[in-house]
């Protein structure tokens, strides 16, 4: 947290830049209307806001988000400064701060998670003073760009190494909630699995909230009970990884590396870098040509799924074949979703030689023929 | 020095204490601040004034204070009568849930009639949520501390089941959402340019019937006298039961209509996370407003402005975000402890000369 | 299935540890008259300072030796509050809980999402190669081990020793006890002390070895579940030891059927605990006969010598 030797008089013109900025909001919107967005004067400091609901600590979600604006200002040293809030855990707080950090002069805002998308949907056109970006938003709207990360490649790419080296053939999954971020992430786990060792299931247990370490830890205990010797999941914390390994099991580091934790049995990882999603938005804005765009990139360059630590254990053979996988999702070769898949009733979702829709992943409520566990009915 | 205890509690003090408590944790605050660097008067006045300066934030202030009044005016009602009611959390989500459904179902045909059924199915369900206690309490004497507090973890599982499952936003890609309520399910906003509704406006009519209600008619008394000494109610003909009954049901009304003014306003749409935890920190308010109607009003913008300061002091104080937490136990903390000087008084002993007592 | 009774038995023994420990400390503090509602704050505190300490130090016992100083600290300003200046015992233990809930929570703030790699207890290594129990105790943490003999030992100086005779004679009679001559209010404090230090290490157990996090939430409503444990049990230890493991047994038991495959709602099943906690709480208490003979008489009263 930045201590300064701050006055009273000093506060007190943060607080009066608004007034300022408000004239030249009036300028702002009628240059909007025309679509040129010069909001950047040539040597000016960028000032980028970003809330956090949930706390930033060395693992999870926040973690990622806040070291996406870490890269960002070391990317442009001098010339970009950030105001990071967080444990706003209210919604209606965040819409609060959104204002008011968009009234103190910041020109881009960045929302970390899809809790708070319904807000900036309906801020963002009113606050043509800056400009937003939403994670794992919906869809871009006006003045608003969202960016969502293909998890499910780096599900699939983990589930090979889960399938070649699971002994028991059931696989475990510990379930925050059946999102279609985690639904297709089980699914491409299993299919990556499957390319491999067509005879593994995967198990899914439900736990219903993002971190709850009691919960998560007696999840997988039921799976272990239950045969599963590679557990994966939606960790945003290294509970699940350390309860793996104290069984003996192997755990996956599913959108996140918690090697530092778990020294001996994690047996693959991967994370999510959202940097490029930064670096590129504040470069439109310093630019003048920034525009709201949705954009969903996975494994590769400049993407925001990356393959990470690979136990030692972890066979060559195994390794490589990752790697090829990798390398076919990244130049299109490989589709995830591919036919023929079949949902856990027997129904082909997917035909032979046909792939899914980029929209028919992203509302994915169906768990496919191999995952054992239910889903809540609507 | 040593404590007596006082032969009646002190008017004075039950006044006076909360000031006290108020001063040393502004004390803290100062403390703070100067740890952190910053000059401390300046910093203090600048976390407590910051969040009101502009009309949007005065109207935040009274968005945020409004379900705090209203919580804590039915809780007080029951607390003045000994009736515990912990639940309130979970009423307020039986009145999302309840209130939800209305909106859900009929907002979508618009109509006048759309919030006001939502406010009273609102109402409803947080007096249904409050009745469980209240009726196991009435007939097998279970204490309604525990299960109303048992039934905040139920709520918030049944709100998540529906949003998980039946209110799912149909064309929300499967998010965790219902859909955004409808224009007629939402309260019209008062004043252009802020987001205050007529939420505000319940919490203002509670503070005034909730004064009349406690100090002007019979029932009040009956509750109050139920609350000071069971016995003497029983001799006096009042009824414990018909106390614990309106403690627990006006309570679950009041924390119902919260819910339904959190959906219906900011929110404009139904989370899991619905509840930002009004129904624990109304238990504050209630107490720090010393269960006094108009106590109450003040303690709750007062809560509501700490609450507004910690978040705006991480932006301009670089103050970590859990100082609200901090403040606010904090002044729980004094409250309590000042809070001995209304029964007790403290006595210096001086040999041979009269006490000095303060 | 077979196979599973194994496992669901320790997770059984490993999730109703926390209640052990709180619910009999509570109930040695109710056994001599004092309500103390404030043990799920006292619970926060501990887990918290626990957490802070064995990250710090990674020594366990210091940790818990510490979240049993805090939580007793707590306890301390309770009793205080309570026995001494005589307030309200449920309001004040309602504001313990919020205090000592939003204060560890401050305190935890940087160590949010934080993980301890705990050494496999060389304890329990030991313990594993006992013939025949091995397989279970090898799997249980020492502070398992030790809630057992805590429960052991509350049962012996409750119904065996002159001490505890004197502590349920507060709790049922304190005028009488003052008159014969017992300090009512030291014995008051050393209880309401004992149950606070219990709480600690209750809440240590949760964030060292149960889950060796720290999160907000953490406790999730287990200390109210204690104390709701000790009127279940009609304030027997026996009974108190029993229902510890009966509501760990239901958090856990969901989980175990959705692994299984039975099909009923997470979120239902997520309630199952507390719903349980109600249903028990209604059956003890509408036997109004048994809650007379059980309930220590002066429970949640104020204490006046010569009063």
């Amino acid at each position: 947290m930045p201590h300064k030797n701050t006055t009273r008089e000093e506060l007190k013109m943060k607080f009066q830049s608004r007034r300022d900025f408000l004239k030249t909001a009036a300028a702002g919107s009628l240059i909007a209307a025309t679509g040129v967005r010069p909001l950047l004067a040539a040597d000016e400091v960028l000032k980028v806001g970003v809330i956090h609901m949930g706390p930033i600590s060395d693992t999870g979600w926040e973690y990622f988000q806040a070291n996406a604006w870490r890269a960002l200002e070391s990317a442009f040293p001098g010339k970009v400064k950030v105001t990071a809030l967080e444990n706003i855990a209210q919604i209606q707080d965040c819409e609060r701060l959104f204002r008011q950090l968009s009234a103190q002069g910041h020109k881009l805002i960045f929302g970390t998670t899809f809790s708070q998308y319904a807000s900036l949907k309906k801020l963002a056109p009113t606050m043509p003073n800056s400009h937003f970006e939403c994670c794992a938003g919906i869809a871009a709207g006006t003045n608003l760009g969202v960016f969502e990360a293909r998890e499910y490649e780096g599900a699939y790419v983990t589930g090979i190494a889960a399938g070649r080296m699971t002994k028991s053939n059931v696989l475990g999954w510990v379930g925050a909630f059946p999102v279609p971020q985690v639904i297709y992430s089980i699914n491409a786990f299993l299919l990556g699995a499957r390319s491999v060792n067509p005879d593994v299931v995967v198990k899914v247990v439900w736990a219903n909230a993002w971190v709850d370490p009691a919960k998560e830890k007696d999840a997988v205990a039921a799976l272990v009970a239950q045969g599963a010797d590679v557990l994966s999941g939606s960790p945003n914390t290294p509970v699940q990884g350390l309860a793996a390994e104290e069984k003996g099991v192997w755990s996956i580091g599913n959108t996140g590396d918690f090697s530092r934790y778990v020294k001996k049995k994690q047996l693959v990882s991967y994370e999510l870098d959202w940097s490029s999603a930064h670096i590129n938005a504040a470069k439109a804005v310093m630019e003048g040509n920034w525009k709201p765009e949705s954009t969903w990139l996975g494994l590769g360059e400049g993407g925001y799924v990356k393959m990470t630590t690979s136990s030692p254990e972890l066979p060559e053979t195994v390794a490589k074949e990752m790697k090829v996988a990798e390398d076919a999702i990244v130049a299109g070769k490989l589709k995830v979703f591919a036919g023929e898949i079949k949902d856990q009733s027997g129904k082909v979702k997917v035909a032979s030689g046909q792939e899914l829709s980029e929209n028919d992943i992203k509302g994915m409520t169906w768990l496919i023929d191999g995952v054992q566990g239910t889903l809540p009915q609507n | 020095m040593r404590f007596e205890r006082r032969p009646k509690p002190s008017t004075l003090m039950i006044f006076l204490s909360p000031v006290i408590s108020l001063v040393l944790t502004a004390s803290v605050a100062m403390v703070i601040f100067a740890s952190a660097g910053l000059e401390p008067l300046g910093a203090l006045v600048t976390f407590l004034t910051a969040p009101l300066a502009d009309l949007y934030g005065v109207g935040e202030l009274l968005i945020k204070a409004a379900p705090l009044v209203l919580i804590g005016i039915g809780l007080a009602i029951g607390f003045r009568a000994g009736i515990w009611n912990v639940g309130a959390e979970g009423q307020l989500t039986a009145g999302v849930i309840f209130g939800g459904y209305v909106a859900l179902h009929f907002g979508p045909d618009g109509g006048l009639s759309v919030l006001p059924a939502m406010v009273i199915s609102g109402a409803i369900g947080g007096m249904i949520w409050a009745a469980i206690p209240a009726f196991l309490r009435v007939r097998f004497n279970a204490s309604e501390i525990l299960t109303s507090l048992m039934l905040n973890y139920v709520a918030g599982l049944w709100l998540t089941w529906l949003i998980f499952g039946p209110w799912r936003d149909p064309a929300g890609f499967n998010f965790p959402q219902s859909e955004p309520l409808a224009p007629a399910a939402l309260f019209p906003i008062l004043v252009e340019g802020t987001r205050m509704n007529a939420s505000i406006i319940f919490a203002l009519i509670a503070v005034v019937m909730g004064w009349i209600f406690m100090k002007r008619s019979f029932i009040g008394f009956q509750l109050k006298v139920t609350g000071l000494s069971a016995g003497a109610a029983r001799y006096a003909g009042f009824s414990v039961t018909r106390a614990v009954w309106i403690g627990m049901l006006v309570s679950g009304a009041v924390a119902g209509m919260a819910g339904v003014g959190e959906i219906a306003g900011p929110l404009a749409q139904i989370f899991p996370n619905a509840s930002p935890g009004y129904g624990y920190a109304a238990i504050i308010v209630a107490y720090l407003g010393r269960l006094n109607p108009l106590g109450i009003l003040l303690s709750g913008l007062l809560m509501a402005l700490l609450y507004l300061a910690g978040d705006l002091a991480q932006m301009s104080l670089g103050m970590p975000s859990s100082i609200t937490g901090l403040l606010q136990s904090t002044l729980l903390f004094f409250l309590l402890t000042a809070d001995v000087l209304v029964h007790h008084r403290i006595r210096f002993k001086t040999s041979g000369r009269k006490g000095v007592t303060a | 299935m077979m196979s599973q009774i194994l496992p669901i038995l320790i997770a059984t023994l490993i999730a109703g540890t926390p209640l052990v420990y709180a619910a009999l400390g509570e109930l040695v503090t109710e056994r001599s008259g004092v309500l103390n509602m404030g043990v799920e704050g006292m619970m926060v505190v501990g887990a918290v300072i626990a957490f802070i300490t064995m990250q710090t130090t990674g020594e366990l016992w210091l940790a818990v030796m510490t979240a049993m100083l805090a939580a007793m600290l707590l306890a301390l300003m309770f009793s205080v509050l309570v026995v001494s200046f005589r307030a309200h015992q449920v309001a004040v233990g309602l504001a313990m809980t919020i205090f000592g809930t939003s204060f560890g929570s401050f305190i935890g703030k940087s160590y949010v999402g934080m993980a301890i790699v705990m050494e496999p207890s060389t304890l329990s290594a030991l313990a594993s190669k006992i013939p025949l129990l091995g397989i279970v105790l090898g799997q249980l943490h020492p502070l398992v081990w030790l809630s057992w003999a805590l429960f052991a030992g509350v049962w012996f100086f409750l119904y065996r020793t002159r001490y505890g005779l004197i502590v349920r004679a507060v709790g049922e009679a304190p005028s009488s006890a003052h008159a014969i001559g017992y300090p009512v209010v030291l014995i008051r404090y050393l209880c309401t002390l004992f149950g606070g230090a219990m709480a600690g290490v209750a809440g240590a157990y949760i964030s060292i070895v149960y889950t060796s996090l720290w999160t907000e939430g953490l406790i999730a409503g287990r200390g109210w579940i204690a104390v709701a444990l000790v009127v279940f049990a009609t304030w027997r230890p026996g009974r108190c030891f029993l229902g510890a493991y009966l509501f760990g047994g239901a958090t856990i038991a969901q989980l175990f059927a959705q692994s299984a495959g039975i099909g009923l709602p997470s979120e239902l099943m997520s309630a199952l605990p507390y719903l349980v906690t109600i249903l028990v709480l209604v059956l003890i208490s509408r036997n109004a006969t048994l809650m007379r003979l059980n309930v220590p008489a002066s429970l949640g009263q104020p204490f006046v010598a010569g009063g």
